[in-house]
């Protein structure tokens, strides 16, 4: 399907709302209210229009004012991808889990929930990752989290 | 008699420095007896933080810290953050720069599978075919080194183009290059594929079933051995791939053995690809007006390239400032070591070895 049709298909299809993100890019942007995030991906997984069965990528992203969850799927069958994103207050961020639609959710979520602090709700192995065991310095992919031995770039 | 034996569980710490890891890489087993009834990977002990630096970094900057995110196919590293950046700005990339960036990136490819195929039989205990395998090899990193001056990190593919021009000997040597090539790879084939010890050492083992491709994202290789017929170049093209007669092999048997298959097949592919790439490569510049301070317009992009372990992929986000915002990379080796304890478990110990290797997980990739 090209990005018209995807993004036709998936608006008149599912049955919540979401925002649809115009840009440049090959691919349709979502944007998706983080409670209808499981059956979302539920139902791009399912819908026999869509088949999105790979999970490309998943990356947190802090913009500084509030998290961002980046999504990018793809149909191996049909061959097209989407790129959607949840948004969550910087307080208390909580996620779902999408390990149920996607196994390799897993060791994303994991990762977004040592580097970024979010919590990813029913995901039963949120242990440390990527960083020493004995880390106790906080969440280093934060935008206010600085090393102690880092040089800021200068702005010009 | 055996069968009133009783067994127990014991665990085993295989790594994190072990030869066969090929990186630094710790599984903890349970295993009983021979039989491997669990395994968790440990990773992070090449955590370099690749992400969070280049942060603070301007987007030429960048490019050689892409290097060290997956050292063995460095081109294809630096041309996936190239691709994003271009992406997201107005560049138009001269001609003879992207035939250069394919040429590079099935150079590297082959490199990296020779290197796979070499180390995977040295895993299993056959010397030969590394030695064979990285003679070839060798020739490759020696085409590169004439071009940028680097065997392994190369920083070639820049945002806009490629650093500089090939040397004017760079084209004979590359025919001499892909004229034995073809040769060689029937030597390889010769010594492994019909090897009735490689044989039995690879085939049936390491099942990796079809739907286990779709669940941990399993791309590259790995998946058009399970018969998932899906390749970035062919099927979400990028560059100038869709200029090229080239076949995307894909074969059933979904174990070690037809993931060496696929890798040699890829070889002859790739050795095809730049074959047609040097007869169409046009004179002219190789590389658009970057300045220093290059900005790319906000925006978000994922892009992918197919690497020769899979799917890599740059999700960057920019808000238009001289520094990428958000840089996330993602390489094949990840989702394969997510599948690992899935693909090993009851298996033999010794079989873990051939099905790591089959895989061809590189740890910087994961760790980043």
């Amino acid at each position: 399907m090209t990005k018209e049709q995807l993004t036709r298909h998936i608006k008149e299809n599912f049955s919540a709302e979401l925002d649809v993100i115009e840009n440049e890019q090959p691919e349709p942007y979502f944007i998706i209210k983080a409670d209808n995030l499981v059956k979302f991906c539920r139902f791009i997984h399912d819908d026999p229009g869509l088949v999105m069965d790979f999970l490309m990528n998943l990356s947190g992203v802090d913009t500084g004012e509030r998290f961002e969850v980046v999504y990018n799927v793809c149909s191996y069958r049909l061959k097209h991808r989407i790129y959607f994103k949840i948004l969550l207050d910087r307080q208390n961020a909580e996620f779902d889990t999408v390990r149920s639609v996607w196994p390799a959710a897993d060791w994303y979520e994991r990762e977004v929930w040592e580097l970024f602090g979010m919590n990813v709700r029913g995901h039963p192995n949120l242990t440390r990752f990527l960083l020493p065991d004995d880390w106790d310095e906080g969440h280093p992919l934060r935008k206010d989290w600085v090393g102690k031995d880092v040089i800021p770039f200068p702005e010009r | 008699m055996a069968e009133q034996l009783r067994t127990e569980e014991m665990m085993v710490n295989m790594g994190p420095q072990h030869p066969s890891t090929h990186g630094v890489c710790r599984l903890i087993l349970t295993i009983d007896g021979e039989v491997i009834n669990d395994c968790v990977p440990v990773i992070g002990y090449l955590h370099r933080a690749i992400e969070k630096i280049c942060e603070n970094r301007t987007y030429a900057q960048c490019i050689p810290l892409m290097d060290r995110f997956e050292y063995v196919t460095a081109m294809s590293c630096n041309w996936v953050f190239a691709l994003a950046a271009e992406k997201l700005s107005d560049i138009e990339i001269p001609e003879r720069a992207e035939y250069l960036r394919v040429i590079m990136a099935e150079l590297n490819r082959m490199a990296s599978h020779l290197l796979c195929i070499g180390v995977t039989s040295m895993d299993i205990g056959a010397l030969t075919p590394f030695l064979y395998t990285f003679r070839e090899r060798e020739m490759i990193l020696d085409l590169f080194e004439m071009t940028c001056g680097q065997r392994l990190t190369y920083n070639y593919i820049r945002v806009g183009g490629v650093s500089r021009d090939i040397p004017p000997e760079f084209v004979p040597m590359c025919r001499q290059f892909l004229d034995i090539i073809d040769a060689k790879v029937d030597d390889y084939e010769r010594v492994l594929t019909e090897n009735p010890i490689w044989i039995a050492r690879n085939k049936g083992i390491g099942i990796i079933p079809e739907q286990m491709v779709y669940d941990y994202a399993i791309s590259g290789p790995s998946a058009r051995a399970s018969g998932v017929n899906f390749d970035i170049r062919k099927h979400d093209t990028y560059s100038i791939y869709d200029r090229f007669d080239f076949e995307v092999p894909v074969f059933y048997g979904c174990d070690s053995y037809d993931r060496y298959r696929a890798r040699i097949a890829e070889v002859r592919q790739s050795a095809r690809i730049v074959r047609q790439a040097l007869d169409g490569l046009p004179d002219g510049p190789v590389r658009a007006k970057v300045s220093m301070n290059f900005k790319t317009k906000p925006g978000e992009v994922y892009t992918r390239i197919e690497n020769s372990r899979g799917e890599m992929g740059i999700n960057l986000i920019s808000d238009g400032s001289r520094k990428p915002f958000r840089v996330r990379a993602r390489g094949g080796s990840y989702n394969h070591l997510m599948a690992l304890p899935d693909i090993v478990r009851g298996t033999k110990i010794a079989d873990l070895v051939a099905i790591f290797a089959s895989l061809d997980i590189i740890m910087p990739e994961i760790d980043r």
